[in-house]
């Protein structure tokens, strides 16, 4: 009753704790459900939380459909990487991949399904899984990280069967070669090498630093992603984000971008990227910056665009980054609304 | 009857054919002198039906004559005159037979109705008989009834039940060969029953009575008795207080506390009660010694009894008082007409009056300092404050940054969360105030003493949240709930302080006092330094343009306390803006980073200071060090410094510039970068000494 300035209410330790908790937070990895209506969210935490893409985009929507459905601990280190397959969410990121049934974490039932762990020769500390990428031709998995080699698992059996060797530091991402059965992997030596699956050997390495036009010694050599369609690629990390014609393995635009890009992905005739900034950019391919959406976060990390045919009214752009919110974009212009761990 | 009729009629009729009218009179003379009244009697003899058919034929007849006569007198012959007067002799005779009929049927007539009117009079003299017949039956149905809902007295006496009634009666009142097929007899039976019951009842009352009269005699004796022993046993008590002093017993000063702490008003007496147990209830868990020997929590009472008492005195005599009083204060302000300003503050001092005796805590931690608290209590305003003050063993050196933290004002500030007690905890004073222009009580704490919640609690105050003018009774049962962990919040909160008062003593100086059992969570080779540690003003920290996070979260309150810290290596120089939450340490400072190093980098830009502030905040646990954790503070300082030592030579190193690197890596590392975000490897691991990722 007393007449007091208004004044941000002290709290108690288990709400300062969580509100540190949440202002630390990285979110990793994100990843769409088959179905298309589910987002999956990892952060630094090791936590994967479960937001209804549906729910949150209907007219009815309330804060509370922003909040996820479930939120579990998954691994005990971040959760770098998420890949869904038509039944199974797998995630990665200290080291081992676990698999978890859609079905199960929808119905708040989250209890892992197996668990896998790369041989890895070191044994002081166990190296992270940065990126995973599903193989729908072989049915099998390539996991890429800190041990600089490409593992692929066989997802029928569960068994390792080749590892791919060349990378002198750990690999930050990789991305699939529709048409032929190959693999492009980028990482922190700097180097994108191309991977003939089929005879499991390195075809073609572009060391992407030792190009004038894209190399910013500053920033380091580093690759941080990378997207691929047809002959065309594009990558971008402490080089700046540059589109490369495969075939010569000639850069053929270098985009205006300062900062380095975390995040690159085809779209329809448009290039998205993300990274260190506020905003996910849009790219046509001559390297004319189309747009600048701004998001939440002070730094973006992944990007997932929800092309599930079978939920095309979730058809959303969705950014995370450096923060407890993920950017959920209806159209490419325009932030709607944020997700919040 | 009707054939005696015929015959007699007959002859009548010859004769009025043939015979003369007069020998016929005469003959009805005789006849009349014969039977004394003859029609009367002939009525009865007569058919009437018959006479109806003799006088249409009479009249038939007068009418055939009548006609003759007419046509003899139009043919008007000789002999016309003989027959006409034949015939009138005829028609005259004619009309004697009329005028006889005519009376017939008169006394027919008269007959008639006299018959009726005798059958009348009977049907109403038997309706008359039968009303009264009809009266008399509702009547006696009437009194049926009332027989009927006659109540005996009997039924409103609760009787035994039945089953009882033959299982205790005595067989010649039960009588059950009888009773059993009788309900009257049976009831009978079971009314003596009851008569006898009741007198042997009335028998024991008697006997009972007169007991507890010779009971209250025998008590009037021992009272007189006890009475008698009271004086003699004070003198024993005057004899024994050389013995007890002698002894060091002080039972006396105990007792004369508590004679002055029933002066206190409740909130007070049942903080004094409760914290006198509590003190007294640790003592004895901690020794076996006697409990005056180890005292960390001594109770005493402080102030001018007289002036309680005279507070205490029958509040009508104080009502009086005060209605005189107002009514003098009314004269007087007519009188002399004092300004509106002197009498409302006249009146706001009334309010804010304290109550005369106050409650003097004395809680000594371990290490000898000791906090004093003085309790109060606002007698109007139905309130406990308190007032903190703390004393060291040892003087303490004040460091400048250090002002607030034992400062009276601030020493107790949110011992629990939100309890800031700048504000009233009784929703009820806010009108008072109102009534006395007084905006909040904030302007008065100093004065006053803190209104916290927690003391409140401990005078077994308690205040609903949304309920004004609730009337709030000092309550035993809250004191003694909150009793213990108040008590440990305060030593722990004396204690974190003090702590921190000795760790911001060496801080400023830009020392890292990291205590030899710390050591271990930190290399042995530290390369930066704290150059820098100042207090800040919460506006001064809320513009700061790295700490917006911290705001927009509500982490930072005007509660807490602000500071500045500035770690520096060679060029590089980090700023740490330090929020610091009453709740040291159980709620973590909160440390925001600006590293001025090749431009400027926080955690909006660079995911690695991002990194480092999680280190030293989210991850603050490890670092707590033994318990209390009070080292906490200087743990994070040192691991700030650690922290930017790796990342300062963990920097990759741009190729394109010539020279040496500025920082040479001297840390080891197993990798240097880590993950999509390339984090550094921050973490330290103790006995290799090597550094890995999180």
């Amino acid at each position: 009753m007393e007449r007091a300035m208004p004044q941000a209410v002290p709290l108690g330790q288990m709400e300062v704790l969580q509100a540190l908790q949440r202002l630390h937070m990285i979110i990793f990895s994100q990843n769409v459900s088959p179905c298309g209506k589910f987002l999956a969210a990892g952060n630094n935490y090791g936590q994967i939380a479960i937001f209804s893409l549906s729910a949150s985009l209907s007219s009815e929507a309330k804060e509370e459909s922003k909040k996820p459905m479930v939120t579990f601990q998954a691994h005990d280190g971040p959760v770098y990487s998420m890949v869904s397959t038509d039944r199974h969410l797998l995630s990665a990121g200290d080291g081992e991949v676990k698999a978890w049934l859609w079905a199960e974490i929808l119905k708040k039932g989250c209890k892992e399904l197996w668990r896998r762990q790369p041989p890895y020769r070191t044994s002081l500390e166990v190296p992270e899984i940065n990126a995973l990428l599903l193989v729908p031709k072989e049915n099998s998995l390539i996991l890429a990280g800190g041990d600089c080699q490409l593992h692929t698992m066989d997802l029928e059996t569960g068994t390792f069967t080749r590892a791919l060797w060349g990378h002198t530091d750990y690999i930050h991402c990789l991305a699939l070669r529709e048409r032929s059965p190959e693999v492009l992997s980028g990482g922190e030596d700097g180097a994108v090498r191309l991977w003939d699956l089929r005879t499991a050997k390195e075809v073609q390495t572009i060391e992407v630093y030792k190009h004038e036009e894209c190399s910013r010694p500053h920033n380091g050599r580093w690759i941080g992603c990378l997207a691929t369609d047809s002959d065309w690629m594009v990558c971008g990390g402490g080089p700046a984000l540059t589109l490369w014609h495969l075939r010569s393995s000639t850069p053929t635009t270098i985009f205006p971008m300062r900062a380095p890009q975390k995040h690159v992905t085809f779209y329809q005739d448009l290039i998205l990227s993300a990274g260190q900034g506020r905003c996910v950019n849009q790219w046509q391919l001559s390297g004319e910056l189309k747009a600048q959406v701004p998001g939440s976060s002070p730094g973006l990390l992944s990007l997932s665009l929800n092309q599930q045919p079978a939920a095309p009214e979730c058809k959303v752009l969705t950014a995370a980054g450096n923060s407890c919110r993920v950017d959920v974009f209806t159209n490419l212009g325009y932030r709607a609304f944020s997700l919040s761990f | 009857m009707s054939s005696e009729s015929s015959k007699k009629r007959k002859p009548k009729v010859i004769r009025s054919d043939g015979a003369p009218a007069e020998g016929k009179r005469n003959r009805s003379d005789t006849e009349q002198e014969g039977k004394y009244y003859s029609e009367e009697a002939e009525v009865d003899l007569r058919d009437p039906g018959r006479d109806y058919e003799l006088y249409k034929y009479t009249c038939q007849e007068l009418q055939r004559l009548m006609a003759e006569i007419q046509d003899l007198k139009t043919r008007g012959g000789k002999d016309a005159a003989v027959e006409i007067e034949d015939r009138r002799i005829q028609s005259c005779v004619h009309f004697m037979t009329l005028k006889k009929l005519n009376r017939l049927a008169h006394i027919r007539l008269k007959k008639g109705r006299d018959q009726t009117h005798e059958a009348k009079q009977k049907v109403d003299a038997y309706h008359l008989q039968l009303q009264n017949l009809l009266y008399e039956v509702m009547h006696l149905q009437k009194e049926i009834t009332k027989c009927l809902e006659f109540k005996s007295k009997h039924e409103e006496i609760d009787l035994v039940s039945l089953e009882e009634f033959y299982k205790e009666a005595p067989p010649d009142i039960s009588k059950a060969e009888v009773t059993m097929g009788d309900p009257h007899q049976q009831t009978l039976a079971r009314l003596d029953w009851e008569l006898e019951q009741r007198k042997r009842l009335a028998e024991k009352y008697r006997e009972c009575l007169s007991n507890k009269e010779k009971i209250l005699k025998e008590i009037e004796v021992k009272k007189e008795y006890l009475s008698s022993l009271q004086p003699r046993l004070n003198s024993i008590m005057q004899a024994s207080l050389p013995v007890q002093e002698y002894l060091f017993m002080p039972f006396d000063q105990a007792h004369k506390q508590y004679e002055t702490a029933r002066h206190l008003p409740p909130p007070l007496y049942v903080l004094f009660v409760q914290t006198t147990a509590y003190g007294q209830a640790c003592a004895h868990m901690k020794s076996s010694q006697p409990p005056r020997q180890d005292k960390t929590l001594s109770v005493a009472i402080e102030g001018n009894v007289d002036e309680a008492k005279a507070l205490f005195k029958p509040p009508e005599d104080s009502q009086d008082d005060e209605s005189d009083s107002d009514a003098e204060e009314e004269q007087t302000t007519k009188r002399r007409r004092p300004t509106l300003g002197v009498q409302l503050d006249d009146k706001r001092k009334e309010m804010l009056k304290r109550h005369p005796l106050s409650v003097i805590l004395d809680l000594k931690c371990k290490d000898d300092s000791v906090l004093h608290l003085t309790f109060y209590y606002l007698m109007n305003l139905n309130i406990m404050t308190v007032k903190a003050k703390v004393t060291t063993a040892t003087e303490l050196i004040i460091p400048i940054s250090a002002g607030d933290l034992l400062s009276p004002d601030s020493v107790l500030s949110c011992l629990y969360p939100g309890d800031h007690g700048k504000k009233t905890p009784n929703p009820a004073n806010q009108y008072q105030f109102d009534k006395v222009g007084i905006l909040t009580l904030r302007d008065y704490v100093l004065d006053l003493g803190h209104p916290y919640l927690w003391v409140q609690k401990l005078g077994g105050l308690h205040f609903p949240k949304e309920q004004p003018q609730h009337a709030v009774i000092a309550d035993h049962s809250l004191s003694a709930s909150h009793m213990e962990t108040t008590m440990k919040l305060l030593k722990t909160r004396v204690q974190s302080r003090l702590a921190l008062h000795k760790q911001f003593a060496s801080l400023e100086h830009g020392i890292v006092p990291v205590t030899s059992d710390c050591q271990y969570l930190f290399p042995a080779k530290v390369v930066s330094r704290l150059v820098k540690w100042v207090t800040i003003a919460h506006e001064d920290y809320t513009e700061l343009h790295f700490t917006k996070d911290i705001v927009e979260a509500g982490l930072a309150g005007d509660t807490n306390l602000y500071y500045m810290a500035l770690v520096e290596r060679g060029t590089a120089k980090l700023q740490a803006a330090v929020v610091l939450n009453p709740g040291y340490s159980s709620i973590p400072p909160i440390f925001q980073l600006c590293l001025n190093w090749k431009g400027e980098k926080t955690n909006n830009n660079d995911d690695n200071i991002r990194a480092m502030e999680s280190e030293v905040n989210v991850c603050y646990k490890e670092l707590c060090g033994p318990w209390p954790s009070h080292q906490l503070l200087t743990n994070q300082l040192q691991r700030l410094c650690v922290l930017l030592d790796v990342y300062l030579e963990t920097e990759s190193h741009d190729d394109s510039v010539e020279g040496p690197k500025e920082f040479p890596q001297e840390k080891m590392c197993l990798r240097l970068f880590r993950g999509p975000s390339r984090m550094k490897p921050f973490k330290y691991n103790h006995p290799q000494g090597f550094f890995s990722h999180r």
